[in-house]
């Protein structure tokens, strides 16, 4: 109710409409919350988002797995207290007024994640797409060395086969 | 000694809405209106002859409130305290206000010392004695139940609030003593009170407000400082129009609504963090802990909802929400038709006599209904007062049989909540069980039976676990923080109603589907119906009917500049989001053809725009334009694909 609602349309936009590369529009990917926002506000809420996220994930991270903090082979306890976790971490309600508009993103970004790795079809679907991109990745990137600690080398792939060119993270949970 | 003193002619402040016709023409806050300064001019201008406050006993202290500009830096435990929100629970029968004390939620005790107030507000001659409107929270005389049920006194404003004089709920108030009016055109019910032998109109938000302001003037004095902040709690089944109703009553009462919790996640709440201290002593550590699924039925005298929720490690995400008009009230109601089977005639002209004989059979019944929660059999003897005497005896089973559709729709709650949530009987850990209705012994087995239960869970007041989960969520939606970690907790929120747009044919495309945690953002493609259409109505509904017809229309606009192009190819890209404070915004415009980029800026528009009861509109729309301005989705494979 309270809320800076000048955020809201800047991502609306950004999400919707900003030209590829897509790495700005989903989830998997945004170097920083901030591309997604204008910049009267920017400065402040990517600060304040991108220290949530180091706490959290690397900041190249880009699968679900590494928004929320587990190994691809988490099992679905893991996955939940994680979630658990970075809720309590980013939920709007309970962190500090300033950056509700941010918190309220990392937290549709974590809750997106976790819808889809907490059942067990979606994330099997899941797992078999990102396992493609990694020998995608493989096949076509080998000389570029990926700078993420993920032991799978998963963090770089940037798009799915299967996605479309409509991606964004808030589809990826109905 | 009572010291408030009626205030005339004095314009309220904090109170800012859009005029609107109906404006309150009475309220007025006292000592407080120096700390809430004006936001803005926009103010309501209130009549003078009718204003209230309430009378109130003072504390012994001289009432003090310290203004915003007067906090210092160095007191910060103190400021943190100054903005916390307190947790308001208006019951349909009763309500409770409770605070986050610093170490524990407190429930704040009326001058009657009572933690839950009957919720009223009676309307006395103002003019001969100086009475002026007050409630049961705070007033220096406890009216009788017989009282309050002469026409005087207006409640039930939680059944009434935000509905049309179509709605059968408002139908089903009008054997209520005081006066509701319906003709049955879509527009706001006419409700009055009886002052000095004339009904005299009144809206149920400002009866509400009159009920808030003795709440907060209550709350100011026992805590000592001003009031500004609350999380009310609210049935799942209020729709956009309904919870605006409340917002604006708080308005008028000086209290901004931080949030407004549907009640069985306010239980949510409180059952998160008694799992989490039982686990804490337990392993003595902040472990997550395993996660607990837990059914929460409430059902008090207007509303009864159920909620299933997934909690761990402090957290409690609501996995499904149903809810439904239906309380004490209508079990009320089947119960006096059994007893009277003309009630109704009986209030037909209402005359004065008639009223009270009602107001008397109304009071027997209800106090049969409470003791047959707890024996088999009761005893009804009540002399009507024209002659008339009522002696008879209420057995259980009879009972049981006149509110069997009662039931049946409490069972079909359950029952679809359980399959939102696809849960079944077995995954189930705790059966919980508040409001006033939950006691009677029919209702606890069928919600036992249908989880599989032998036993509920204990350890929660039924009448008071919403408000105090109501008030949880207020410290921690203030920012509050304990350091013994009982304040590390959270409830995710559900959407209880899905939010969808109009399409071609009058067929509801839902966007946000019910039960999506909030906050949430979610968006879809449609496409024009008519060939160089290059304007589109975006008509935006909640509810969970096919058909737009069935749900509750929140507004419309129009978006243009859609570029020229046969039907079917052009995109509408439509995106919906709701904030953590539960606030609508929907954002949409036209796409350039075969590109993800605007084609001219989007609007966005936050929603409801609409006034209830402006459901015509959408009448007046398809008259006025036909389907010119149709959109209609696009085949599933061009949506934007999902993570199956």
């Amino acid at each position: 109710m309270s809320q800076p609602s000048s955020l809201a349309s800047s991502q609306f936009l950004g999400l919707r409409v900003t030209p590829p590369p897509r790495s700005s529009a989903a989830s998997v990917s945004p170097p920083s919350p901030s591309t997604l926002r204008c910049s009267g506000v920017s400065a402040a809420y990517a600060g304040a988002a991108e220290r949530a996220r180091a706490a959290s994930t690397s900041p190249s991270s880009s699968t679900l797995y590494d928004t929320l903090g587990v190994s691809p082979g988490a099992s679905g306890q893991d996955i939940k207290t994680s979630y658990r976790r970075l809720a309590l971490e980013c939920h709007p309600d309970v962190v500090a007024t300033g950056r509700r508009g941010a918190s309220a993103d990392e937290f549709m970004r974590v809750h997106a994640a976790y819808a889809t790795l907490s059942d067990p079809v979606k994330r099997a679907n899941y797992d078999r797409e990102l396992t493609a991109a990694a020998a995608i990745l493989v096949h076509h990137r080998r000389p570029e060395p990926a700078p993420s600690p993920s032991p799978l080398a998963y963090a770089r792939c940037t798009s799915y086969p299967g996605y479309g060119r409509r991606t964004w993270e808030t589809d990826q949970c109905w | 000694m009572p010291l408030w003193v009626p205030v005339r002619s004095q314009v309220a402040p904090a109170a800012c809405l859009s005029p609107s016709p109906e404006a309150p023409r009475a309220l007025s806050l006292f000592s407080s209106s120096s700390v809430f300064p004006l936001p803005n001019s926009q103010c309501l201008v209130w009549r003078t002859d009718l204003l209230v406050i309430s009378s109130f006993r003072m504390a012994e202290q001289p009432y003090m409130v310290a203004s915003d500009s007067e906090t210092t830096g160095d007191d910060k435990s103190q400021s943190a305290f100054h903005d916390l929100a307190i947790g308001i629970e208006v019951g349909t029968s009763k309500c409770s206000i409770a605070v986050w004390n610093g170490a524990q939620v407190e429930l704040l005790r009326n001058t009657r010392k009572q933690k839950a107030m009957r919720s009223y507000v009676m309307f006395k001659d103002d003019t001969s004695t100086g009475e002026v409107p007050s409630g049961g929270a705070s007033n220096k005389t406890a009216y009788e139940e017989k009282e309050i049920l002469s026409g005087s006194a207006i409640f039930n404003m939680k059944r009434l609030i935000g509905r049309a004089d179509t709605d059968p709920i408002v139908h089903a108030s009008k054997n209520l003593p005081f006066v509701v009016q319906t003709l049955d055109i879509g527009v706001k019910p006419f409700i009055a009170a009886l002052v000095n032998n004339v009904w005299r109109s009144t809206t149920p938000e400002e009866v509400l407000a009159i009920f808030l302001v003795e709440l907060k003037t209550m709350a100011e004095v026992q805590l000592k400082r001003p009031i500004r902040n609350v999380v009310l709690t609210i049935p799942v089944s209020f729709n956009r129009f309904q919870q605006i109703r409340v917002e604006r009553a708080c308005t008028m009462a000086g209290l901004h609504v931080l949030r407004l919790m549907p009640e069985p996640t306010a239980v949510a709440l409180l059952y998160a963090q008694q799992q989490q201290q039982q686990q804490q002593s337990l392993h003595g550590s902040m472990g997550s802990g395993c996660e607990k699924v837990a059914l929460i039925f409430n059902m008090g005298a207007g509303y009864c909802d159920v909620a299933t929720t997934a909690t761990a490690g402090g957290v409690s995400q609501i996995k499904a929400m149903q809810g439904c008009t239906l309380g004490g009230e209508d079990i009320l109601k089947n119960v006096l038709y059994h007893l009277l089977p003309n009630f109704d005639s009986l209030y037909s002209n209402r005359d004065m006599n008639k009223i009270r004989s009602m107001g008397l059979l109304r009071i027997a019944a209800q106090d049969a209904i409470h003791r047959l929660s707890t024996q088999s059999s009761v005893q009804i003897n009540v002399d009507l007062g024209d002659g008339t005497k009522m002696q008879r005896v209420l057995h259980q089973s009879e009972f049981e049989e006149v509110n069997r559709n009662v039931f049946e729709i409490c069972e079909k709650l359950i029952k679809l909540c359980l399959a939102d949530s696809k849960l079944a009987a077995e995954d189930i850990n705790d059966v919980i069980l508040v409001g006033g209705c939950s006691r009677i012994p029919k209702i606890r087995s069928l919600v036992l039976g249908l989880c599989k239960k032998e036993k509920e869970y204990e350890g929660m007041d039924a009448l008071e676990a919403a408000v105090t989960g109501a008030a949880l969520e207020g410290a921690v939606a203030s920012g509050i923080t304990d350091p013994s970690g009982s304040l590390d907790m959270l409830t995710i929120q559900a959407t209880p109603l899905s939010l969808g747009i109009r399409v071609h044919g009058g067929g509801f495309v839902p966007i946000i589907q019910r039960n999506t945690a909030i906050p949430a953002r979610k968006s879809m493609i449609f496409t024009t119906t008519q060939d160089g259409q290059t304007e589109a109505l975006i008509v935006v509904y909640e509810g969970e009917g096919k058909m737009v017809e069935e749900n509750h229309l929140m507004g419309y606009f129009k978006v243009t500049a859609i570029p020229l192009a046969p039907k079917g190819t052009a995109e509408i890209s439509v995106c919906m989001d709701i904030d953590a404070a539960n606030t609508l915004r929907v954002f949409a415009g036209a796409m350039m053809l075969g590109t993800d980029r605007a084609n001219s800026p989007f609007f966005e528009v936050r929603m409801p725009t609409l006034d209830d009861a402006h459901g015509w509109c959408a009448q007046a729309l398809v008259k006025t334009h036909g389907s010119a301005l149709d959109l209609t989705t696009i085949p599933k494979e061009l949506q934007p694909q999902k993570v199956q």
